[in-house]
C-alpha cells in the first residue's frame, strides 16, 4: 500500500542567493504524531549526512521546527529533516533540493558586425561579455526591433556571449539588446542602436588576376567585388611584394579610395614576378575591412 | 537620425529593395512559369489589378505635389503594397522563395518605416495607413489559378515601378534638405 509521509518541508525547492540567510520549516503530520508518538523537539536536520548543529534549529510548536542558515554558501543538497524515534532508530521524514547561485549581472560590451556569408546572404553575429558566473541555469536571448516591429529572438547555441542573426535588413536604425535571465532575476544590456549597413565586413575581391602590361613597370590588376554597390560602396587596400620576399608594400589609400574592379600598379621592377592581395570595406570609412583577397602572381614586362 | 540622414538613409533602402526585388521578381515569375516569365509578356491591366496602387501617374501632376503630399502617397502606397506581398508570400510552393519573399517583405516594412520616419522628422504628420482598409486577403480572391497568376504578376510590376519612381523621389528630397539640417521643434512650453 501506499506509504504516507510523516511531514515536509517549505520551501520545497527554493533556488537562493548566494550568499543570504534562509528559514527552513519541517512540518509534522498530526496522523503520524499520534501514530509514532514523535514531535517537533525530536526533528534533527541535516545536510547530506552532516547533522545540522542544533542552535540552528527552533521548535515552532508540536509539529513546526525550524532551521536557519546566515549564509547560503554553506547550505547543500539535500536538506532532510529526519526524526530520532522510539528505539533510538533515525527515521528520515522529508528532504529538498536546495540550489545556491546568482541573479544575471548587466550583460555588458555588446557589439556587432555583419558578415558577408556569399553574394546575397549576410549574418550579423554579436557578442557580449556575460558577467560573473551565476552557478544558476542562465539564459540568455539577443534581442532587437525596430520602432514598430520586433523580430524573433536570437537565442545563442552552446555559448552564452554571441549569437547570429541570419536575417539581416540594412538602411534600418535596428535596436539591439540581450537579456539574460534565470530563477533570481532578470538583467538587460545597454541597447545598441544602427545600421547594420554600417558594421558590415564584406567577402574579400574575388577572382584577382594579374596581366602584364605595356610598359615593363606596370602590371594590371582585376577583380571583381561580390557585394552590390546598392548595399555598401567600396574603397581598398591593394598591397604587393617580390615573390620570395617578405616585405609588402601598400598602394596609397587615397589611390584606391573609391568603388573600382580594376588598378594599374606602377611603379614596378622589370621581370620581376610578384605577389598582390586587395581588400575593401564601405568607402566612408564605416564598417570593418574584409580579409585579404587570395594572393596572385604577375611578372611584368623586360625592359 | 536628421532629416537629412533619414532621407538618405530611405534613399539607400529603396534602392537596395529595387536591386533586391530585380533578382527576387526574375525568380518569382519563373516560379510562376511561362507567359509569365517571358520577357516580351505585357499583358493589359485587369479591372482585377486596380486594387493594388498603381504606379503609373501623370508626371507633372506629381512633380506639382508637395513634399508633403508625395511622402504620404508614398507611405500609403507601400503599405497597401505589403498587405498584398504578404499573401503572396504566405502561398508560395518553394521554402527558399518563400524565405526570400519573408525578407522582402520585412525590408518593405522597413521602407513603411523609414518613409515615416523622414515625415517626422520633416514635421509633416503620417497619413492615417493606406486609403481606406486593405481588403481581406480572401475577400477578393481570383476566381481562376491563370487569374491569380495575373494579380501577383502585376503586384510585382507595379511595386517595381513605386521602387523606381521612389527613388528618384527620395534623391530629389535629399538635394532639397542638406545633411546638416536640424528639425527645430519649438516645444510649447510656456512661450
Amino acid at each position: 500500500g501506499l506509504v504516507q509521509s510523516c511531514g515536509h518541508i517549505i520551501p520545497e525547492s527554493p533556488v537562493l542567493p548566494l550568499g543570504s540567510n534562509f528559514t527552513a520549516l519541517c512540518i509534522l503530520n498530526e496522523s503520524c504524531l499520534d501514530f509514532g508518538n514523535i514531535y517537533a523537539n525530536q526533528i534533527i536536520w541535516k545536510i547530506k549526512n552532516r547533522v545540522v548543529p542544533k542552535e540552528q534549529y527552533r521548535e515552532i510548536n508540536r509539529t513546526v521546527s525550524s532551521v536557519t542558515f546566515n549564509d547560503t554558501s554553506s547550505l547543500d543538497s539535500p536538506l532532510t529533516c529526519n526524526i530520532l524515534a522510539d528505539g533510538q532508530i533515525e527515521q528520515n521524514i522529508y528532504g529538498i533540493t536546495v540550489t545556491v547561485g546568482l541573479a544575471p549581472e548587466k550583460p555588458k560590451n555588446l557589439s556587432c558586425i555583419v558578415h558577408q556569408v556569399s553574394k546575397l546572404t549576410y549574418h550579423m553575429t554579436c557578442t557580449w561579455d556575460p558577467g560573473r558566473h551565476t552557478f544558476l541555469d542562465t539564459k540568455f536571448r539577443l534581442r532587437y526591433s525596430w520602432p514598430e516591429d520586433i523580430f524573433p529572438d536570437c537565442i545563442p547555441k552552446n555559448v552564452n556571449n554571441s549569437c547570429t542573426i541570419h536575417d539581416v535588413h540594412f538602411f534600418v536604425n535596428t535596436e539591439i539588446w540581450v537579456e539574460a535571465a534565470n530563477a533570481l532575476g532578470k538583467a538587460e544590456s545597454d541597447p545598441l542602436v544602427l545600421d547594420p549597413v554600417d558594421i558590415v565586413k564584406p567577402l574579400s575581391p574575388q577572382n584577382v588576376s594579374v596581366t602584364p602590361a605595356i610598359l615593363p613597370t606596370v602590371l594590371q590588376l582585376t577583380w571583381e567585388n561580390w557585394i552590390s554597390h546598392t548595399v555598401i560602396r567600396l574603397k581598398f587596400n591593394i598591397r604587393y611584394r617580390v615573390v620570395g620576399d617578405t616585405h609588402w608594400i601598400e598602394v596609397p589609400s587615397e589611390d584606391t579610395a573609391s568603388e573600382r574592379t580594376s588598378f594599374s600598379v606602377q611603379g614596378l621592377r622589370p621581370y620581376t614576378e610578384y605577389a598582390f592581395s586587395i581588400r575593401c570595406m564601405k568607402e566612408d570609412g564605416v564598417g570593418y575591412w574584409s580579409d585579404w583577397s587570395e594572393e596572385r602572381t604577375g611578372i611584368t614586362t623586360e625592359d | 537620425l536628421g532629416a537629412g540622414q533619414s532621407i538618405q538613409q530611405t534613399y539607400d533602402l529603396t534602392r537596395y529593395l529595387e536591386h533586391q526585388l530585380r533578382t527576387l521578381a526574375g525568380t518569382y515569375l519563373n516560379y510562376l512559369g511561362p507567359p509569365f516569365n517571358e520577357p516580351d509578356f505585357n499583358p493589359p491591366r485587369l479591372a482585377r489589378a486596380e486594387r493594388v496602387p498603381s504606379a503609373t501617374v501623370d508626371l507633372d501632376l506629381w512633380r506639382g505635389l508637395t513634399d508633403n503630399a508625395r511622402l504620404a502617397a508614398n507611405y500609403r502606397a507601400y503599405s497597401r503594397l505589403l498587405c498584398y506581398l504578404r499573401v503572396l508570400d504566405g502561398q508560395v510552393g518553394t521554402a527558399e522563395l518563400r524565405h526570400r519573399l519573408a525578407h522582402f517583405c520585412a525590408s518593405l516594412q522597413g521602407l513603411v518605416l523609414s518613409i515615416g520616419g523622414v515625415m517626422s522628422s520633416l514635421g509633416y504628420p503620417l497619413p492615417a495607413g493606406p486609403a481606406g482598409p486593405p481588403a481581406p486577403p480572401g475577400m477578393h480572391a481570383a476566381p481562376n489559378d491563370f487569374l491569380k497568376k495575373m494579380d501577383d504578376f502585376w503586384l510585382l510590376k507595379e511595386l517595381q515601378t513605386w521602387l523606381w519612381r521612389s527613388a528618384k523621389d527620395f534623391n530629389r528630397l535629399k538635394k532639397k534638405v542638406p545633411p546638416a539640417v536640424v528639425t527645430l521643434r519649438l516645444e510649447a512650453r510656456g512661450f
